[in-house]
């Protein structure tokens, strides 16, 4: 019985691949290919504070070490990566 | 290095040394730095340091973000591992992490709808460069509007889309900053003619495909710019003109200056774009 709904519903699923329109394909396609991974994107799997005044008042009270990242320019946004 | 940075707190701060209200913190490094006590001997030094600071507040550590004395062999991951390492036993006692974090990507406020751009410049000669930006741009139902429902094919114009497509640039790259505010030179135009045609009309899924060329230019000198190719599936819902989700990619060629070899060298720029909410 489990392989007669398996075998059902690789037919089902292979279909609607199948009616997807090619070109629709090709760009999602595109954009999964140019999505930077889980693993690329670790940085944001940090505990981040907005701004080191934050960061100091958070390490009082969590008793937890900060890890400042000191950038020497007139801009840079740490969050986004546009530094 | 990401397991080593979880009992932390994470943050950044930007600044030059003349700035009004630069942190106790930064002080203190900046002191180590130029004032050679750190690593003294040192010739090269980049424009961004690390430090490691105690529950008390205390600057227990510091180092170069991209050590320049590093063996080849060694990777920058390896490195910054190594460093973190030295602090351990200095940081005394303190909370560890109650888990592991989810990763949580930049977003929206609650009820917002918006498009989120990834980035990236293929850099050989500098694997940071190659880290992925991540913007969010909201979107108002104004912003939708270019990207109604097409019942005939029609142009978009690049510029109906800028406060989205002009998040396509590199990170860090110096020769595009304004010498003398030392801010990045923004983007001021994107243009093209792109093409936004239905391939799917029936039913609750409608789907339509925007295509083209964008060039984008930026506020420096000598009207400087670059091109890619833009393809992006949009969908509707029966009845509704506003895009339902919007997924898609830019691949282009972006030309960077190398001033040792006075030459154009010409990097692979790409991006991803995702509407929000997911």
């Amino acid at each position: 019985m489990r392989l007669v709904i398996t075998s059902l519903a690789v037919v089902f699923l292979t279909g609607v691949a199948f009616s997807e329109n090619p070109s629709a394909k090709r760009v999602l396609a595109g954009y999964e290919a140019l999505r930077p991974s889980a693993k690329d994107l670790a940085m944001y799997r940090l505990d981040w504070a907005e701004s080191l005044d934050v960061a100091l008042k958070r390490a009082i009270r969590e008793n937890r070490p900060i890890c400042l990242v000191i950038i020497f320019a007139k801009y840079g946004d740490m969050a986004s990566g546009h530094c | 290095m990401i397991e080593q940075l979880r009992p932390y707190i994470v943050t950044a701060w930007h600044g030059h040394r003349n700035d009004a209200n630069v942190p106790e913190a930064v002080r203190t490094v900046w002191n180590w730095k130029f004032q050679g006590q750190r690593n003294s001997g040192r010739v090269r030094q980049s424009n961004v340091d690390i430090a490691l600071i105690n529950p008390k507040g205390q600057v227990i550590h510091a180092f170069d973000g991209f050590h320049p004395s590093t063996p080849e062999s060694e990777t920058l991951g390896q490195y910054t591992a190594r460093e973190l390492l030295k602090a351990r036993p200095k940081l005394g006692r303190f909370n560890g992490p109650r888990g592991k974090r989810p990763l949580i990507l930049p977003g929206l406020e609650e009820g917002e709808r918006g498009i989120r751009v990834f980035v990236r410049l293929w850099e050989d000669r500098m694997v940071a460069y190659r880290a992925p930006v991540v913007e969010v741009v909201p979107q108002q139902a104004v912003d939708w509007k270019p990207l109604a429902w097409p019942a005939k094919e029609r142009v978009v114009q690049a510029s109906a889309l800028k406060p989205w497509l002009s998040q396509i640039y590199p990170p860090g790259v110096m020769e595009r900053t304004n010498p003398q505010t030392k801010f990045v030179y923004a983007i001021k135009s994107t243009e093209g003619e792109l093409k936004l045609r239905s391939i799917k009309s029936g039913g609750n899924n409608r789907q339509a495909i925007l295509s083209g060329v964008v060039s984008l230019t930026d506020e420096g000198p000598n009207d400087f710019n670059y091109q890619g190719r833009i393809e992006v599936l949009l969908t509707y819902e029966q009845g509704k003109s506003a895009p339902r989700t919007l997924r898609g990619y830019f691949d282009g060629l972006y030309p960077r200056w190398d001033p040792r070899h006075k030459e154009t060298r010409w990097l692979s720029l790409q991006a991803a774009f995702e509407s929000l909410p997911e």
